[in-house]
């Protein structure tokens, strides 16, 4: 009997630039070195069958992200988080694994990016100066709508990102702007955090043009009853 | 070190190619070693990533408790004009320490359009490109792989050479590296030119003819080896093999397994390099082999194994080999891949048992359209065989064949030109002859040329390359005699092969020429969209050096070759009969079936088909 398992994991800085295929293929990898009872796929080219919860853009690191893979047994949790950290690379670290309950009346199968709903980010923009910052940053959160053209392969149209936006802080740390926000995620309705940053960056003046903007996704929500729930944890409670 | 900040990656192409941390690369801790060795490929991350020499070396030099060895490829010019920009010297990829705080730096020597690359890292390490104008301070610069053969047009970028297979040459050199550290440079170079297999060419001297051929050559001082034997393994069952690869994020041109078979060849053609210089054939028992991969899986996670060699179905127990891999990782998935097929039925036989799926085409290599041609370069395939071997390709579910050949070979006529429009036609014929319920739909034969470059050790090392300008004609004969809709060609047609040519049979004034071309910008030459032909062409004639010299000309028999300093173990007298027989396109046949007296099991210690099964 096959079983599903949730696994929780990072995406560290120093790999931000590697892209979703090939972290897929690393995942693939790291699953294949552990020795755990990993299920393929049946058919002529057959493969583990994994899905990641919300693919990251490249340049985005992450220490809550999320993979859900099929093992051929019931193999305990903490077993597979310990074998699973033992064959990662360098830039990926397990921190959950849970085992993903079969729903009884039919048999769906669950996939963690049909529940996620939301995701929190930190996006770390630098400054050259910032003597005007802060009287930037209160005008821009007294606009009522935040809108900006989001560019897709196929248009052009402006949206209002605000609406998206469940929360979000600042801080200005030396050099710094430091935006903390908890945006839509998922497949009904998704913020990509690169959008607030150019978004910032518009109605902001001063910030270092030759600087990366260091993006990171700290944790993806289900909404259970009006509430946020870290995957990992709703997954438990569903 | 270095730092490579995000502000620089995020506006690369491919960042991982500069990152390292990559699962399983080595690192150490500084203080507890005692020599710092950069193995630097002169190409791009993903193709020098695909290397198996580097991998071997890298595992040879990191056992070592008092050496780290680390991994350096040539930065995309994107990421070379942001570190010239932001003074960031070239770095080993497991420290981003750089290249000028190395003891030795290694470079590969796989084709001769990587050389100006060669100049370009040293320059972007801020090391002086040529060998007599560096300083003790800087590292000792070494080269190796196939190229080495012809040491000459690198005389003043070399410290010194390698010549044959590293594996236990480079623990000589590091020793005695380690012994006589602080005595200087020369005093080491000295005393390394004594180590078998280690070229040092500055102390050596060449004099030249009127005619621009070799009077002379010779060491400079007494005790200095009058000639340079190349080194081999010779217990390769039992040689030294890496447990782990590194294994990169992103993908690499050759991303899986690959397991050395055999070394050598015995079909001895007469057009290939490394039919000659790789002999004797010595091949690793399979056990030995399945051992190794399964360290290899264990620590990769590889999804694919490839078995490679010169020509692996030629590996006497390959059936053996390939159905025990299979069977062993059935459950896990594990693909075997053959990179090297011979074109007869026994090949197309197993290719069908262990690929599944017909996702790639199949690939054959005829080289000449005629028998005749193929008789004269020795290439011991008959139209029969290719005719057999698509047959049973198509019946067994192929569609898509490729086809390769050379033109511009020795004694090629028009009529050899048309043999390969006129055996690609075969090919669509013989699909056709199979009824239509038995055959996969949408035949294509991809039909593509390369340009022969005449290279040394061969028996055609005497011979003119063909002039641009006929290249062009034969390639509008072959594109006119193609008549069928499914055969596509394509084929290049550039200079590359002619500066090939140059500097494959090169001598020691074309090191200016390089270092010339350098400085005018040549790079990644390799590449189409960065060579650029008139760099090289202002560099050969401001140097005074015609490069026709070099790749238009017959040479005699008599003639001192500028790597004649060299042994290979094959005699210079079987290369003389083989290019004799050439001539008279009269066939060699495989020496499996009776030694041809090539003399490397006399001149060398080991002893042919070494480890075999049977031969």
């Amino acid at each position: 009997m096959k079983v599903r398992y949730l696994i929780k994991f990072s995406k560290e800085s120093e790999i931000k630039f590697v892209g979703h295929l090939d972290l897929m293929r690393t995942i693939q990898r790291m699953m294949k070195r552990s020795g755990l009872p990993v299920a393929y796929s049946q058919g002529f080219n057959p493969h583990i069958n994994l899905s990641l919860a919300q693919p990251l853009a490249v340049g985005i690191y992450s220490s809550g992200d999320y993979f859900d893979a099929p093992l051929e047994e019931d193999v305990p949790e903490l077993k597979v988080k310990e074998a699973l950290n033992q064959s990662a690379p360098p830039g990926i670290r397990i921190f959950e694994v849970v085992k993903i309950k079969e729903e009884d009346d039919h048999q769906k199968v669950f996939k963690s990016m049909a529940v996620i709903d939301a995701a929190k980010y930190t996006i770390r923009i630098r400054y050259k100066n910032t003597d005007l910052l802060n009287e930037e940053m209160k005008a821009l959160f007294e606009m009522k709508e935040w809108n900006i053209v989001k560019k897709s392969k196929r248009q052009e149209k402006e949206v209002d990102i605000r609406t998206m936006i469940k929360d979000i802080e600042y801080k200005v740390v030396e050099k710094i702007l430091v935006i903390e926000a908890v945006v839509s995620c998922g497949s009904r309705e998704n913020l990509s955090p690169e959008l607030i940053a150019q978004f910032v960056k518009i109605h902001t003046t001063n910030w270092d043009s030759e600087a990366f903007t260091d993006i990171k996704r700290q944790e993806m929500y289900a909404a259970l009853e009006n509430k946020l729930i870290p995957l990992y944890k709703f997954v438990k409670m569903r | 070190m270095n730092r490579i900040s995000d502000d620089i990656l995020s506006k690369v192409e491919k960042p991982s190619r500069y990152t390292g941390g990559e699962l399983n690369s080595c690192t150490k801790d500084k203080e507890s070693i005692q020599i710092r060795y950069a193995f630097c490929f002169p190409d791009v991350y993903e193709v020098g990533m695909s290397h198996l020499g580097m991998k071997i070396l890298y595992y040879v030099l990191n056992k070592r408790e008092d050496t780290w060895c680390e991994r350096v490829f040539a930065p995309w010019p994107d990421m070379e004009k942001l570190m010239r920009e932001k003074n960031i010297q070239l770095y080993g990829l497991e420290s981003k320490d750089s290249l000028k705080e190395f003891d030795f730096l290694g470079f590969t020597l796989q084709y001769e359009m990587s050389y100006s690359n060669i100049l370009n890292m040293l320059d972007l390490a801020g090391i002086p490109v040529r060998a007599s104008k560096r300083s003790e301070d800087d590292p000792v610069v070494m080269f190796g792989g196939p190229c080495a053969y012809n040491p000459e047009p690198l005389y003043d970028i070399a410290d010194l050479f390698v010549m044959g297979e590293g594996e236990d040459v480079i623990n000589e050199i590091v020793d005695l590296y380690k012994e006589v550290k602080g005595k200087g440079k020369a005093y080491f170079l000295r005393k390394v030119s004594a180590v078998a297999g280690v070229y040092v060419p500055s102390l050596y001297e060449v004099e030249y003819r009127d005619d621009g051929t070799i009077e002379k050559f010779y060491p400079k001082e007494e005790g200095v080896p009058k000639k340079v034997k190349k080194r081999i393994i010779t217990d390769f069952n039992n040689s030294v093999y890496p447990d782990k690869f590194v294994v990169p994020y992103n993908e690499i041109v050759h991303d899986r397994i690959v397991m050395e078979t055999f070394r050598g060849c015995t079909r001895g053609c007469r057009f290939c390099q490394a039919g000659m210089v790789y002999r004797p054939v010595r091949e690793k028992h399979a056990d030995r082999l399945i051992a190794d991969a399964e360290k290899l899986l264990k620590s990769t996670g590889y999804e694919e194994i490839s078995l490679s060699s010169l020509s692996i179905c030629d590996y006497s127990d390959i059936q053996n080999l390939v159905f025990s891999i299979m069977e062993k990782y059935e459950k896990e998935k594990v693909g075997v891949s053959l990179p090297s097929l011979r074109i007869d039925s026994f090949s197309v036989e197993l290719i069908k048992q262990i690929q599944k799926v017909r996702k790639t085409g199949l690939t054959f290599a005829p080289e000449a359209g005629t028998q005749r041609l193929r008789d004269v370069i020795n290439k011991g395939v008959t139209e029969k065989n290719l005719i057999d071997s698509v047959s049973s390709a198509f019946k067994s579910g192929w569609s898509t064949i490729k086809l390769y050949f050379m033109i511009g070979l020795p004694y090629e006529t028009e009529e050899d030109i048309m043999g390969i429009a006129d055996l690609a036609q075969k090919v669509v014929d013989e699909y056709y002859k199979i009824p239509k319920e038995d055959r996969k739909k949408g035949l294509k034969v991809n039909l593509s040329t390369s340009i022969f470059v005449p290279k040394p050790f061969t028996p055609f090392q005497w011979e003119p390359q063909i002039r641009m300008e006929d290249i062009s004609d034969k390639i509008k004969v072959l594109r006119s005699s193609i008549k069928s809709r499914q055969i596509f060609y394509s084929w290049h047609e550039t200079p590359v092969s002619y500066l090939e040519a140059v500097f494959a049979r090169g001598d020691r004034r074309l090191c200016d020429v390089l270092v010339k071309a350098f400085e005018k910008g040549a790079k990644f030459d390799g590449w189409t969209e960065h060579f650029k032909f008139d760099s090289w062409k202002e560099a050969l004639e401001e140097s005074g050096v015609e490069g026709d010299f070099y790749a238009y000309r017959k040479r005699e028999y008599e003639e001192i070759l500028p790597w004649d300093f060299i042994e290979i173990g094959v005699d210079k007298r079987y290369l003389i009969s083989e290019s004799e027989k050439a001539k008279n396109a009269v066939a060699t046949q495989d020496c499996r079936l009776g030694c041809t007296n090539c003399g490397v099991n006399v001149n060398l210690e080991g002893k042919c088909f070494e480890g075999a099964v049977s031969n």
